[in-house]
């Protein structure tokens, strides 16, 4: 299904070339209040609307419409206010006031105040809530005092420089305790928070229904406009199918399509009722991660000749149309402290690969012409998830994989479903894998190549899949995560970067896609810059 | 004699009764196992999805609230024991009774497979007569409509009729829409494969009707080609399609899966579909569990219309 759905689209995309492009509307300068928007998400439905719980993409793209965060970044990576409009930090580094907007009240009417985030700061660490995300970006926040009703002092085991960026994330955002104080399931289905929307109805499996806060006075400092949203409310849709997600939007059945895969936006280029909008999600970038706690990814010049094996130049731009920038960094680029490599560090050359796998002593040929050692073929087990991988990702590693064969190496690609991939994750049975992860600020380098991050949770999972144990690099990314100078974190976080790429633990590719197609008439429509989820507060609709 | 036949058929319902709590206990048996088996955690599941990276309190958390800290036999004794009561348990990821969820998504996913089955059951039948009935070129093309139609899957059929009656000409809406209109495309998409098995089933039938004796025999007490064609031989045609209807379900259902994902329609198989893919056991246990039932409903039903149209069947006892 996967592999035949890109061609049919790109055969309807023809189709469209000859049939589309309706006139553009003139555009209307001034925003109208009205009328309900027709979001359609391609991710995942959520399990729970209240992004506590868990914590994951798709919870955050529906609840920056109605939860809102102590802070939030602009697009310069600054932070800026929100529902807090200053803060401090000890000397000490070991605790932070925070002091909150008195003239917000939820939309159940419980006022904002600072016993509310500290109900909130403990929700999230209640392991009754089961919260993931939030719950690792509250790792080093003992608790909340309340030091008056517009002051909250989180108090912390440790310093952690990343507390800010953390905050900003919608996982973290601050719901009414009146509504927290109900049964979750109860909470999942309604939650409140202080957004400029309501939830008013979820129909399973259909839409989610959203109506205007009327009495809204809280939009993050970069907004557009203050006051209520223009939309009368929103019609959250799923539409798991991408190619009739498409059709939905061209139809004008829905107004604005989320996840959309390369080959639609090229065919949408050329229809003038359709514009694009693209956010790349902060965090880590998309990368191969090479598995090097086993042979033969143990040494180093393997993993250096199958990076020179590898590609990616040529794959990208036959696969994703100029829609994906190639990346040489472990960040996203909308992350300001990424370090970008030499590109010469990456660069595909066959017979440097050749090199140095003589060198590695995988000098013997097989009966296939891979290459082998003492007899054993220099094999490497790629499983792929087919839920977190667009087709034309799963079509790269494809291409990847006959590159990497000229060189000698045999790779096994294995599609799988969500849970066997985490499972195969899980039991260390992987050389190559590729794994997206979103979060807001460098400290995701923390997560991702610290030691500790090898170590499995009870779940058997653990994020470090390089499986990078390197005194050095740990030092680096605990100093950063410690130090509240700014220029002292920069230079950890580029040296922690330049360790993890030089050792040749991971192949950066590009940015994790998130494009989005909105109709023509559909104004303001802006990414947070936070975790790039889209917000309809600013937006209107120009009909 | 009368008391006889009671006694036989009570005899029957009874043997069949038994067959569907076998086949029901059978099916939660496997399922539940093989949902285990498979690498993955089902209390990552309560968490919101596999990979969650939960810390240990939660999950130890999640195992006791959904009893998966117990011995597996255990787990599935209580579970069993439950299932006896018709307690389908609660959903691990949508946290709601299984039951309820089931029955929301029943009533869509049924009016689409009655509709489904309605429409291939007409467009097979239009095309068996008109392709018996018409002469060699009309015969060969019908066949070729029937392969054809059989062959084509799901989602390209539902793609290229987005594409077509969507997006070129703007008849019909892409997605579901509340009301008939969002009801063609998902129903045409299961209808037109269905449609070319069953096709190529009665087609058969019918040209074997018509040269059969009785046929002949009829022709002789001077019945005409229609009083033939309507009367005989498409009643003979019936009996194979009716045998097929049982197994058409089960399609139906399997191809909602597919259906319902693309149209973004609210049912069944995509019920059962995010539920495989969160390794929601209860729920997926749940649905399969209805589907098993409902299925067996309609073979037994298929069974009795048989018997209606099949005068033999009557006469033979089981």
């Amino acid at each position: 299904m996967n592999r035949t759905l890109p061609s049919l689209v790109a055969a309807a995309s023809v189709i469209l070339l000859i049939a589309g492009c309706s006139p553009a509307a003139p555009a209307n300068t001034e925003p109208v209040t009205g009328g309900t928007l027709v979001y359609a998400s391609g991710d995942a439905e959520p399990t729970c609307l209240d992004p506590h719980v868990g914590g994951n993409y798709p919870q955050a793209l529906v609840a920056t419409q109605y939860l809102e965060s102590l802070v939030s970044i602009d697009d310069d990576g600054e932070i800026i206010p929100w529902l807090a409009t200053e803060w401090s930090v000890a000397d000490d580094g070991l605790s932070w006031d925070f002091t909150l907007r008195d003239d917000v009240t939820f939309t159940d009417g419980t006022p904002f105040t600072a016993e509310a985030v500290a109900v909130n700061v403990a929700h999230l660490q209640d392991p009754a809530t089961g919260s993931s995300t939030g719950y690792l970006a509250l790792q080093k926040v003992e608790s909340v005092e309340v030091v008056d009703d517009s002051t909250a002092r989180f108090v912390l085991s440790e310093p952690d420089s990343a507390l800010l960026e953390s905050l900003s994330q919608p996982w973290l955002a601050i719901e009414s305790p009146t509504a927290l104080a109900r049964p979750q399931a109860e909470n999942c289905e309604s939650p409140v928070g202080t957004g400029p929307f309501v939830v008013t109805a979820w129909d399973r499996q259909e839409s989610i229904t959203l109506e205007r806060n009327d009495d809204y006075t809280s939009p993050p400092a970069d907004a557009a406009h203050e006051g209520p949203a223009y939309l009368d409310g929103i019609e959250w849709r799923f539409l798991p199918d991408s190619a009739s997600r498409y059709a939905a939007l061209q139809a004008g059945t829905v107004d604005v399509i989320d996840n959309v895969q390369p080959d639609t936006i090229v065919a949408a280029e050329s229809v003038d009722s359709v514009e694009e909008l693209n956010a790349p999600r902060p965090g880590a970038s998309n990368r191969i991660e090479l598995n090097s706690s086993k042979a033969p990814f143990d040494d180093v010049l393997v993993r250096e000749a199958f990076i020179r094996s590898a590609n990616v130049d040529d794959a990208i731009t036959s696969l994703f149309f100029d829609t994906a920038e190639r990346s040489y960094s472990p960040l996203s680029s909308v992350e300001k402290l990424g370090y970008s490599a030499d590109p010469e560090l990456f660069e595909y050359d066959q017979d440097a690969a050749a090199d140095l796998l003589d060198e590695a002593g995988w000098t013997e040929t097989d009966a296939d012409g891979y290459r082998a050692k003492d007899g054993v073929t220099l094999e490497l087990d790629f499983p792929v998830s087919t839920n977190q991988s667009i087709p034309a990702e799963q079509s790269l590693f494809e291409q990847l994989q006959a590159t990497a064969k000229e060189a000698g190496f045999k790779v096994n690609l294995e599609p799988l479903d969500l849970s066997s991939w985490y499972g195969a994750l899980g039991e260390n049975d992987y050389d190559l894998v590729s794994a997206p992860y979103t979060k807001v600020g460098p400290d995701v380098l923390r997560i991702l190549f610290d030691s500790a991050g090898t170590i499995p949770a009870p779940s058997g999972y653990f994020a470090n899949h390089s499986q990078v144990k390197d005194d050095a690099l740990d030092a680096l990314l605990q100093s950063a995560g410690a130090t509240s100078n700014e220029a002292e974190r920069a230079d950890d976080y580029a040296a922690a970067q330049q360790i993890v790429l030089e050792g040749y633990y991971i192949l950066p590719l590009y940015d994790q896609q998130n494009h989005f197609l909105l109709r023509a008439d559909v104004e303001g429509l802006r990414a947070m810059p936070t975790v790039s989820t889209p917000t309809l507060y600013d937006t209107w609709l120009d009909r | 004699m009368r008391t006889g036949t009671r006694g036989r058929l009570a005899r029957w319902a009874l043997l069949r009764l038994g067959g569907v709590v076998f086949v029901l206990w059978a099916v939660a048996t496997v399922t539940f196992f093989a949902l285990r088996l498979i690498p993955g955690d089902p209390a990552e599941a309560v968490l919101g999805g596999p990979g969650s990276q939960a810390s240990a309190e939660a999950l130890a958390q999640a195992r006791a609230d959904y009893g998966l800290d117990q011995p597996l036999v255990t787990q599935y004794a209580v579970y069993l024991g439950r299932l006896a009561t018709g307690d389908l348990g609660s959903s691990y990821a949508l946290r709601e009774d299984v039951a309820s969820v089931v029955l929301t998504n029943l009533g869509p996913t049924l009016l689409l497979a009655a509709l489904s089955l309605l429409v291939a059951a007409a467009l097979a039948l239009g095309l068996a007569v008109w392709s018996t009935r018409g002469g060699r070129i009309s015969a060969a093309i019908g066949s070729l409509l029937e392969i054809v139609a059989a062959a084509v899957p799901h989602f390209w059929l539902a793609i290229s009729m987005i594409l077509l009656f969507s997006t070129l000409l703007g008849w019909l809406p892409p997605v579901s829409v509340p009301g008939p209109l969002g009801l063609v495309l998902p129903v045409l998409t299961l209808a037109i494969p269905l449609a070319g098995f069953l096709g190529q089933v009665m087609r058969e039938a019918l040209l074997d009707a018509m040269q059969s004796p009785f046929v002949l025999a009829a022709r002789t007490r001077g019945e005409g080609d229609g009083g033939v064609f309507w009367r005989h031989a498409l009643r003979h045609a019936a009996i194979p399609a009716i045998g097929l209807v049982g197994w058409a379900f089960g399609s139906l259902v399997s191809g909602a899966v597919v259906v319902e994902t693309i149209f973004a329609r609210q049912g069944l198989g995509r019920s059962l579909l995010s539920a495989v893919q969160s390794r929601d056991v209860p729920m997926v246990i749940g649905v399969v569990l209805v589907v098993a039932l409902a299925y067996m409903l309609v073979t037994t039903l298929t069974d009795l219309a048989d018997r209606l149209v099949d005068p033999r069947l009557r006469r033979v006892s089981r």
